[in-house]
């Protein structure tokens, strides 16, 4: 039997209605669980680019003088492929060099400026056994290898920020799941009030052969309004607060690589509605078969 | 139509609330269910209704045996039987119109068939002018006519009436007896539990008694029951009135004494 659409949607709305108080924390509990967890993701993903942009895998940069001699580079060449503790090396002449400083200062267009080709040092970029060698392999650089600028490691506070960001992003995500669950748990309880709210109507609808799933139905899609209506609200609140971060970005010109292509903010917004569904089904479902007996 | 065999059905208790119960209804009969409460004249409605199944036993509906129904074609057996109880169970916020319309929707008739549908059996019931109603505007009467509406709406095979009159003072009581028996005419097999000795006694149809589960008389045009304190009626009395309820003496063919007797297999009986 096909279960009508009007009855259906006439039936749902009118229960939200009914129960607007207990569908409005529900949502509300949606909407900010999905937006922490839409943020967390968003952090991520920004945080990996920066890095990614940052250290490249690269464990220790050698930089040469501008100015230094082809017999220069050949011999730090040497100097490295005899060093243990660096596994793989590649070299980067002024182009390719230049090229890189470009994209990492994307965001001070001055440096840039100052920059040309020529006076840009080329560059080893070297991979070491262990992250820990690179203080004293940079030392060894550092003390006065002739044509050798300056050999730097990626620096302590990449490091920190990453670990940072991995907490922030734990703690991101513990709270998200806390407040899915316990968004699971309202809606679920919306759906038992309004099943309770309407057990008469259920009781004539059983007495004279409502099938299973035409009573079931608009419960059923009851909860998946109200998940979708919050992450709909938590698709907007990602949305907002990634232009607010990346408007930030692009006026004091930090972190430019923090900003994230529009391709990823989609996926983001989607796994957010895909969430949504997810949770406003799972908790109906689950009233629907602990406190409707059909 | 109906057919109980060998029903046997307990709840927590140790007494079972049916005990091996036997008994044919035919197509077009109107069967009064007594006995006292705890009696199981709803264990034996509900059984019908397959709220509930027997522990043992078989119970046969237009030929089907209803405990080899899959769970999802409960609903479609349900559509064969229309319910009548003591407390109407009418939907409080929605007309009466909408309250019988109500039961053929949600079985998903078109709207063209539920408007005809309603109109014609709200007139049935003589509720035509009061569509527009809610059910806390009518009177106790209406109102159980509004639940017949709804239950004989889907023109179900069998009424099932649990104590339709309990709420309701003896004229009122006439006038749903009266509306019962024109359904009944109309071919649609009539089964009610009662308590109500007037209208056993003046309606004169078959009658099954149960005690403590078991069924202890099964009679054609029989009467409530008997003792000191017994209502009786007399013969010839028409078969919709109280009026005679507190009238005269035995008949000899309603005898309650050869009543006592559990094995007569009645027939449905003579107006």
């Amino acid at each position: 039997m096909a279960v009508s659409f009007e009855y259906v949607a006439k039936e749902t709305a009118t229960n939200l209605w009914r129960n607007r108080m207990m569908a409005l924390a529900a949502i509300l509990t949606v909407a900010v669980s999905l937006s922490l967890v839409g943020t967390a993701l968003l952090l991520r993903q920004a945080v990996n680019r920066q890095i990614g942009q940052w250290s490249n895998n690269v464990s220790l940069q050698i930089f040469m003088d501008a100015g230094a001699t082809s017999t220069q580079v050949t011999s730090v060449r040497s100097t490295i492929a005899q060093t243990p503790q660096i596994t793989r090396c590649s070299y980067l002449d002024h182009a390719q060099s230049y090229a890189q400083a470009k994209q990492v200062l994307a965001g001070s267009p001055t440096a840039i400026a100052a920059l040309t080709p020529a006076t840009t040092p080329t560059v080893f970029k070297c991979q070491l056994k262990s992250p820990g060698d690179a203080a004293t392999v940079a030392t060894t650089f550092n003390s006065g290898v002739p044509g050798v600028y300056k050999a730097t490691s990626p620096s302590q506070s990449i490091r920190v920020m990453q670990q940072v960001t991995n907490v922030l992003q734990l703690i991101l995500l513990v709270v998200a799941i806390v407040l899915l669950v316990s968004s699971l748990v309202l809606i679920l309880n919306a759906i038992r009030m309004a099943i309770f709210a309407r057990r008469r109507e259920v009781g004539v609808m059983k007495l004279v052969g409502a099938t299973n799933w035409f009573i079931r139905v608009p419960f059923m899609l009851e909860g998946l309004v109200q998940g979708v209506l919050g992450a709909l609200a938590a698709v907007v609140i990602v949305l907002l607060s990634n232009v607010g971060v990346s408007y930030l970005i692009r006026r004091y010109k930090v972190l430019g690589s923090a900003v994230l292509p529009v391709h990823d903010l989609v996926v983001t917004e989607l796994v957010v509605m895909l969430i949504g569904v997810v949770v406003g089904v799972a908790g109906s479902s689950v009233a629907v078969r602990r406190f409707l007996d059909v | 139509m109906i057919r109980f065999d060998n029903v046997t059905k307990s709840y927590k208790n140790l007494r079972p609330a049916l005990d091996d119960i036997s008994l044919e209804i035919q197509k077009g009969e109107f069967v009064f269910l007594v006995g006292s409460s705890g009696s199981g004249k709803t264990t034996f409605l509900k059984l019908l209704l397959r709220e509930e199944v027997p522990d043992s036993g078989t119970v046969w509906v237009a030929g089907r045996d209803i405990g080899e129904l899959s769970q999802w074609r409960v609903p479609y057996l349900r559509r064969n039987l229309g319910c009548i109880f003591q407390d109407f169970r009418l939907l409080p916020n929605k007309t009466v119109t909408e309250n019988v319309a109500f039961a053929l929707e949600v079985i998903g008739r078109p709207r063209t068939v539920v408007r005809t549908q309603v109109a014609q059996v709200l007139d049935l019931v003589g509720l035509g002018e009061k569509g527009d109603r809610i059910p806390d505007e009518l009177s106790g009467g209406e109102q159980q006519r509004v639940a017949v509406a709804r239950a004989f709406v889907n023109r179900p095979l069998v009424l099932l009436a649990d104590e339709p009159t309990g709420n309701l003072d003896p004229a009122t009581t006439q006038g749903i007896m009266k509306l019962l028996d024109r359904i009944n005419r109309t071919g649609t097999t009539v089964v009610m539990a009662t308590h109500d000795v007037g209208i056993v006694d003046t309606m004169r149809r078959r009658v099954v008694q149960l005690d403590q589960g078991r069924l202890v008389r099964d009679q054609a045009r029989g009467v409530y029951g008997f003792g000191e304190d017994m209502t009786v009626s007399s013969r010839g009395v028409p078969a919709i009135s109280v009026a005679g309820a507190a009238g005269a003496g035995y008949d000899a063919s309603g005898d309650p004494l050869t009543g006592r007797v559990a094995t007569v297999r009645a027939r449905r009986g003579t107006r």
